[in-house]
């Protein structure tokens, strides 16, 4: 059944988008990533409108986090006290974001904008999870456990001025540099279409040194307020929340994430990782071609027509 | 001087005879198109009746459905550090959002080029003026024929010479294909039936074209109520979100 996205102005079929939805929900719910840096460009890649993409999929991911967030408020897996300074950064970031996309979008930059952001991102993540699921493959063959890095010693960053005592992650630091670390994913966030999970836990691994069972959590947790207001400040300044392309992401997605949890239970982790390394590698190089290649049609039409403007 | 003033009427009554001697009943399939979440397009019937006792049979009837006029900017893109980026724009208006010319015949053996102009018969008359910014003719030219090239991509412009079928010299059928992304807003008809490069007969009508139920809602509250919109958008997430969560705990 085809089902009109009136925001996005297109037509597509119902169960396209909860496909769509419920794959990347699947992948998420097994490998614990947010899914929002596939999802838009998939978005993007069906012909929604980028800066649609860019809001719904902020919409879709209030839903995902929260449901996976639920989880870890009742395994009291979560650091209250940090995300909601995590949490400061990020509405600041976020409303940076908006601001930023509406004015680039005034001047017909921001599809490149998503673009590039996507490129350097996708790339640098693809990159990373590659080297990791084939070091990961490769210890298994040699019979080596698989060795966790383990936080060292707290760097002088965290000695900064503002320190605040945070008890679940057992760590007495200053508040600077998890409001920076908000700041930044809040900003990617709102430009993006993402929840910045994968920016989030090795910053708060690697920089804040906080202890890997809080980190999902906590991450899921300011995610939710961060996207959130990622959604509310893109419908108010650019308009461009379709709400019922977001409802049916979610249906898809939430569905897609309880499965691939179930599954990621019961199956190697690591050839898969591999695979949605690579999958993350190809669809970066797609948006890098199309930015590289002459496109067949120079001229593109604005759609600033339906933001007020009356004829 | 009660003479001339006859005279004179009876002047103008031959030279917009053809006007007043209109050959054409027409009438639509449908009053309004309503644009539902289900819409996915539709066919416009667009049909009626030709009078041939004053010109005989005519050559060839012309169907334009022409949508509402609005502003756009367009943008072209040229290469800069190895990508291709957007560099002019051109902010031009008004141009019909949807734009249908459907005909019997090929417009070029109906009319000559300069009837077609003056009656603004085919996506090849489209003119606006630059809004903003400046452009040599040839500038503005390309931009046009570029916004033509999109809009018949995204079929919401469309020329056809074998959409309109005349039946026994006296009856037409045109048909009209309606995209689904097609704009909103009052659509204009108009009917034309040519007789040796002339216009013997003339209609016009409207179309109003809305989205209705729960789409035009969204769409209203998008626009004006953004905050309740945005709002509402992230309750319905939570919802959703927590919904999924308790279902999937309790199995």
């Amino acid at each position: 059944m085809q089902i009109y996205l009136p925001i996005a102005e297109m037509s597509a079929h119902i169960m396209t988008l909860i496909g769509m939805g419920g794959l990347v929900g699947f992948m998420s719910g097994m490998f614990g990533v947010g899914g929002g840096f596939l999802m838009t460009p998939l978005l993007i890649f069906i012909g929604v409108p980028p800066a649609v993409a860019v809001a719904s999929e902020a919409n879709q991911i209030v839903a995902s986090s929260v449901s996976g967030g639920l989880a870890y408020w009742q395994r009291r897996a979560i650091d209250v006290p940090m995300g909601l300074i995590l949490m400061a950064g990020g509405l600041v970031g976020s409303y940076s974001g908006v601001q930023i996309f509406k004015a680039l979008r005034a001047q017909g930059h921001v599809d490149l904008l998503i673009s590039l952001s996507y490129v350097l991102f996708l790339s640098v993540i693809g990159l990373l999870m590659l080297r990791e699921s084939v070091q990961a493959l490769n210890a298994r063959r040699l019979g080596n456990p698989v060795r966790a890095r383990r936080p060292g010693q707290h760097s002088w960053i965290l000695g900064l001025p503002f320190r605040m005592r945070f008890r679940r992650s057992k760590l007495y630091i200053s508040v600077i540099p998890p409001v920076i670390i908000g700041f930044f994913v809040g900003m990617m966030s709102a430009i993006m279409g993402v929840g910045g999970g994968f920016i989030m836990v090795p910053a708060m691994i690697y920089i804040l040194r906080m202890p890997t069972n809080v980190v999902i959590g906590t991450s899921l947790f300011q995610i939710i307020f961060v996207t959130a207001s990622v959604t509310v400040f893109h419908a108010v300044e650019n308009q461009t929340l379709d709400i019922v392309l977001a409802v049916l992401l979610m249906i898809g997605g939430v569905i897609g994430a309880q499965i691939g949890a179930y599954a990621g239970q019961r199956l190697q982790g690591e050839q898969l990782r591999a695979l949605l390394a690579l999958i993350v590698l190809a669809v970066g190089a797609r948006l890098l071609f199309d930015l590289i290649v002459e496109p067949q049609e120079l001229y593109s039409i604005s759609a600033m027509s339906s933001a007020g403007e009356t004829p | 001087m009660r003479r001339a003033f006859t005279a004179i009427i009876f002047a103008l009554l031959l030279a917009h005879a053809p006007a007043l001697a209109n050959v054409l009943v027409t009438d639509l399939s449908k009053d309004q198109i309503s644009i539902r979440g289900d819409f996915t397009g539709e066919t416009l019937l667009l049909f009626g009746a030709i009078d041939p006792t004053p010109h005989g049979p005519v050559d060839g009837v012309v169907v334009v459905l022409r949508g509402p006029g609005e502003s756009v900017t367009l943008r072209k893109k040229q290469k800069s550090f190895g990508i291709w980026v957007n560099q002019q724009a051109y902010r031009m208006g008004p141009l019909p959002g949807f734009l249908a010319t459907v005909s019997s015949a090929p417009l070029s053996d109906l009319a000559p080029a300069e009837e077609r102009r003056q009656l603004n018969i085919g996506a090849a008359q489209l003119d606006a003026a630059l809004l903003s910014g400046t452009a040599g003719a040839r500038e503005k030219q390309e931009a046009l024929q570029a916004f033509v090239r999109l809009k018949t991509a995204d079929a919401l412009f469309d020329e056809n010479a074998q959409a309109v079928e005349i039946i026994d010299d006296r009856l037409f059928r045109a048909e009209i294909k309606l995209p689904a992304g097609m704009p909103v807003g009052r659509y204009v008809t108009e009917f034309f039936a040519f007789k040796n490069g002339r216009v013997v007969g003339y209609r016009t009508g409207e179309l109003p074209v809305d989205i209705v139920g729960a789409g035009h809602i969204l769409g209203e509250a998008a626009h004006h109520q953004s905050l309740l919109y945005g709002l509402s958008g992230v309750a319905l997430a939570v919802f959703m979100g927590w919904g999924v969560a308790a279902i999937f705990r309790r199995r």
